[in-house]
């Protein structure tokens, strides 16, 4: 039921998924506006005039949608209306394919009689249109999405069908590459905002009959387009259909960015920790669908939901797969090193400085101690005079227009690095623990690390407030938190909390591919193998000893 | 649920603000001491010397607006009763917080040792602040010239002493060890010895400029303590015998005659070495069996004797045992006879292997002590004569 604009005719817009939640019981108020009109659905008369004064009106003040009335080569008589929205559509096409072909070039089916007026829809459908997809439809609701999603209808005098074209075509971006996931090795095309390409992108890389690509639209306005992708066969069924049901139940006027649907659908939403992770790029999305995974492709944007979300993915970059595992392992090791230091260092900073004395050796404490002493503030208000001034720093950067955004760069180097700790505002060593926090926080997926500098201030505080017995119970909290969390019925925390052994080869390190046999097996419970034994590279048998 | 909930991480967060940053202490509002003395005045007051860092004399580099010239360490006294009172008495003289933790160094003077090392020790094991892994020693004078001694290689003469224990030369403690072997009967505690020696220009910390003899720290040797209170030393030979039986010389050197030419000396660098007392009792003799085993390297001779050759270094492990045993056949007797005092922890062997008979020897172990025999045996080796196998210009054979 339409809620959030007022329809021009009462339930022309309604769709059966509407109707279905009418017959619900409900609380609600029934709406005034649609009342009545709901339950009977508007369909095409076989007189062109009517309907196209039917559709000019419910367009009325659409300035970029196009009519075009002309008549069949075939048939004087016979006419056509061509409507489409100007911009969505292919041009060319419709001209050459649509236009020329009925108006001017329509073989004769029998050569020297006219096509009647009854034989004409059905002839133009067999023959006269080069088109490479048609649909037809007598329901003025589809009619009127077909026109503003790109397709092209054609409108036969004296039948009550429409022809509906796709013959769309509009200015998009090209592929680029990856903006927020940058790899030094791996594929270099991301996803981009038309939903059909970024499907494309998908199929290309799994090939299998297997691959489903489920439509749906949500948004009552934007009537965004919608795929539901998973893997038949490796993917949870439960997991399926709850997606969908989650999905369903969003009534919204519009989606605009794969955001509104996770902040819509995500387990905990009031917790700090994201349960739905994006990407932007194919090859991520391929390896989440192969482990089981559902992906949720929203129009209009290139970043792809994927769940259920597990907390060690914030730590596998796409590239650890890429690179021979020792190599990704330590990095997978830093970055943990690195999450805990954006989490921690500047409460652990603050926690020894204002409490804990004892815990820095002599000669640092002495060090320390100097750099302080021209400072008038108490540690927690220079550490968060640093860190606040960080982030304003990060915001401008990325908000300022791109030739801006270098000055602000050299300013705030400037700034914070030399005057700030020769102005005696900050010591040195604050300097270092916040950019060295900072710095840290890049390492780390951009969702989690925007999670983990929220905390990163609680912590601070219970830091200076009670020193490390605040940060460890901030921590234990925090630990506790996310011990709770789950993702579309998967612990968020598995494989570590509860351990699943098999899957530990992925977590903290990157166990070598041939030693990757199982599929995270808390997401794809039925299909868990991947992998064949015995494929870790030997010289032959005839060549061993014995 | 949800009201709950928020009730409950309110309550959690506010409960954290009741704490009121209770012992939050700013680092610079401290006064942070780097060494501790204690000394007996003449009118029988405790006086405690403490010396202070100022921070600005630490900074690195940089900014030298502020410090340079400001002197690393500011040395201050006050006198009271006790320890406590004495630091009561300081902290009126100091306009900052004083805070124990990172004293490197305690030491005792002289007289205050005599009349009883356990009225410092008491204080500084009592309280949580200042660490049990401070140097402990005891000075031949005052504790508070240690502190004003112009240090080299370091900033303050705290410092420089904290290092020169931790080079191992003589036989270090630190308070919670002398905790230990105050605790023990079968031990009588021992603690480093340190003192001030003049050499050139003062400039030291607290000295000012009227001072014109810049002093300087060295240790020497070790203070014996007999329960708790100072009655003899040893000196910086004795102390090597004392190493030895207390199974710590694990670095320095064993200086032997040269087993080709009279007159003229090798030296042979500690690689490793242990030592294991065994005590034996038969109801009415004892004596205790101390096996020493030592490797080391040859790293310096003066004659010119071709020590490749394994009779020479036979020779050599042989002479090098005897300077041991000889060393530590001179500091034992010093124990036995002159101090008749267990300052190597046979003792507590013997407990380890007689148990019901330490029992009824523990109250006069020392006596027993005294009495008994000791057969020492060292076994030595030389592994490694270094990168000459014969000094240039040896007659070849």
């Amino acid at each position: 039921m339409l809620k959030f604009i007022k329809p021009r005719r009462a339930g022309m817009m309604s769709r059966g998924k509407s109707q279905s939640r009418d017959e619900r019981p409900t609380n609600k108020p029934d709406q005034t506006v649609t009342s009545g009109g709901s339950s009977k659905k508007q369909v095409l008369t076989p007189d062109l005039e009517t309907n196209l004064r039917e559709i000019k009106s419910i367009l009325n003040n659409c300035s970029d949608v196009v009519y075009r009335e002309f008549v069949f080569a075939q048939n004087e008589q016979l006419k056509l209306a061509l409507i489409y929205t100007d911009g969505l559509v292919d041009n060319a096409q419709v001209s050459d394919q649509i236009m020329r072909a009925l108006a001017l070039e329509v073989p004769m089916s029998v050569p020297g009689q006219q096509i009647t007026k009854a034989r004409a829809l059905e002839f133009i459908r067999e023959r006269g249109l080069c088109i490479h997809q048609i649909n037809e439809s007598a329901q003025l609701e589809d009619i009127i999405r077909s026109i503003l999603s790109g397709d092209t209808v054609l409108l036969v005098d004296g039948h009550a069908t429409a022809i509906i074209n796709k013959a769309r075509g509009w200015e998009m971006r090209s592929i680029t590459e990856p903006e927020a996931e940058t790899t030094v090795r791996g594929p270099r095309e991301a996803f981009v905002e038309s939903l059909r390409v970024n499907t494309a992108l998908i199929r290309r890389k799994i090939k299998s009959p297997n691959l489903k690509v489920e439509a749906l639209r949500l948004g009552e306005v934007t009537d965004t387009d919608i795929a539901i992708i998973y893997i038949k066969g490796i993917v949870n069924e439960k997991l399926v259909a709850e997606v969908k049901s989650r999905l369903e139940r969003i009534e919204i006027d519009g989606i605009l960015e794969s955001g509104y649907i996770e902040e819509l659908i995500e387990d905990s939403p009031w917790s700090f920790f994201p349960t739905i992770n994006h990407s932007e790029r194919p090859d991520r999305v391929a390896a989440m669908l192969l482990e089981g995974r559902v992906a949720i492709l929203v129009d209009g944007t290139p970043f792809v939901l994927s769940v259920p979300t597990l907390f060690v993915e914030f730590l596998q970059a796409t590239e650890d797969y890429y690179h021979r595992f020792l190599f990704s392992s330590a990095i997978r090791l830093l970055r943990f090193l690195a999450m805990i230091i954006t989490l921690t260092l500047p409460g652990l900073y603050i926690a020894v400085l204002a409490f804990h004395h004892e815990l820095l050796p002599t000669a640092l404490l002495l060090s320390i101690a100097a750099q302080h002493e021209s400072v008038p503030y108490p540690v927690i208000i220079e550490v968060l005079l640093m860190e606040v001034t960080f982030e304003i720093l990060r915001e401008a950067g990325i908000r300022l227009p791109r030739p801006i955004g270098q000055a602000v760069s050299i300013v705030g180097a400037l700034v914070i690095g030399e005057a700030a700790v020769r102005a005696g505002l900050v010591a040195a060593a604050t300097v270092i623990v916040v950019a060295g926090t900072g710095i840290a926080s890049f390492v780390i997926a951009y969702n989690l690390s925007a999670s983990l500098r929220l905390l990163r201030f609680l912590i601070m505080f219970l830091s200076a407030f009670l020193g490390l017995f605040g940060l460890i119970s901030g921590l234990a909290v925090i630990g506790i938190h996310l011990c709770t969390l789950r993702s579309f019925g998967v612990p968020y925390l598995s494989p570590l909390v509860p351990i699943t052994g098999v899957n530990l080869t992925d977590t903290l390190i990157r166990a070598p591919w041939w030693a990757m046999f199982y599929r995270p097996r808390l997401i794809a419970r039925q299909n868990q193998k991947r992998l064949a034994q015995g494929l870790k590279p030997s010289p032959p048998p005839s060549r061993r000893k014995g | 649920m949800r009201k709950k909930i928020a009730i409950l991480l309110l309550l959690f967060f506010l409960s954290g603000l009741l704490g009121g940053c209770w012992s939050r202490s700013e680092i610079g509002e401290e006064a942070i001491i780097l060494g501790t003395g204690v000394d007996l005045t003449e009118d029988g007051l405790i006086r405690l010397s403490v010396q202070i860092a100022s921070p600005g004399a630490f900074s690195a580099g940089g900014d030298t607006s502020g410090g340079g010239k400001e002197p690393p360490a500011w040395v201050v006294w006050a006198e009271g009763e006790t320890i406590e009172d004495a630091e009561r008495y300081l902290a009126m003289k100091v306009p900052r917080r004083i805070y124990w933790d990172h004293s490197i160094i305690l030491v005792i003077g002289e007289r205050m040792a005599k009349r009883g090392t356990e009225m410092v020790s008491n204080f500084f094991l009592r309280t949580g602040e200042p660490r049990e892994n401070m140097w402990l020693m005891v000075a031949r004078g005052e504790a508070r010239d240690i502190l004003q001694a112009q240090p080299m290689l370091a900033k303050t003469s705290a410092q420089a002493t904290g290092f020169l224990t931790r080079m191992k030369t003589g036989y270090i403690v630190q308070i919670w060890e002398y905790a230990e072997m105050r605790a023990s009967k079968g031990v009588q505690p021992v603690v480093t010895g340190v003192e001030v020696q003049d050499f050139g220009e003062g400039r030291g910390p607290g000295q000012g400029e009227n001072s014109t003899v810049q002093k300087k720290v060295e240790l020497s040797g070790v203070a014996v303590l007999k329960v708790d209170k100072l009655i003899g030393w040893l000196d910086a030979h004795e102390t090597r015998g004392l190493l030895w039986l207390k199974g710590e010389a694990k670095e320095g050197a064993v200086i032997v005659p040269s087993p080709g030419e009279p007159g003229k000396e090798v030296s042979i660098k500690i690689r490793r070495s242990h030592t294991k007392i065994v005590p034996e009792y038969d109801g009415e003799n004892l004596w205790f069996n101390v096996n020493i085993y030592v490797e080391g390297d040859m790293v310096e001779q003066q004659s010119r004797v071709d020590l490749a050759k394994p009779e020479q270094i036979k020779a050599l492990e042989t002479a090098m045992s005897e300077e041991i045993k000889a060393r530590t056949t001179a500091t034992l007797e010093k124990a036995q006879t002159e101090y008749g005092l267990d300052i190597f922890g046979f003792g507590n062997a013997f407990h380890r292997k007689y148990r019901k008979e330490w029992r009824e020897m523990q109250n006069h172990w020392d006596e027993e002590f005294s009495r008994a025999g000791v057969n020492i045996a060292v076994e030595a080796h030389v592994r490694g004569i270094g990168l000459l196998s014969m000094p240039a210009g040896s007659p070849e054979k």
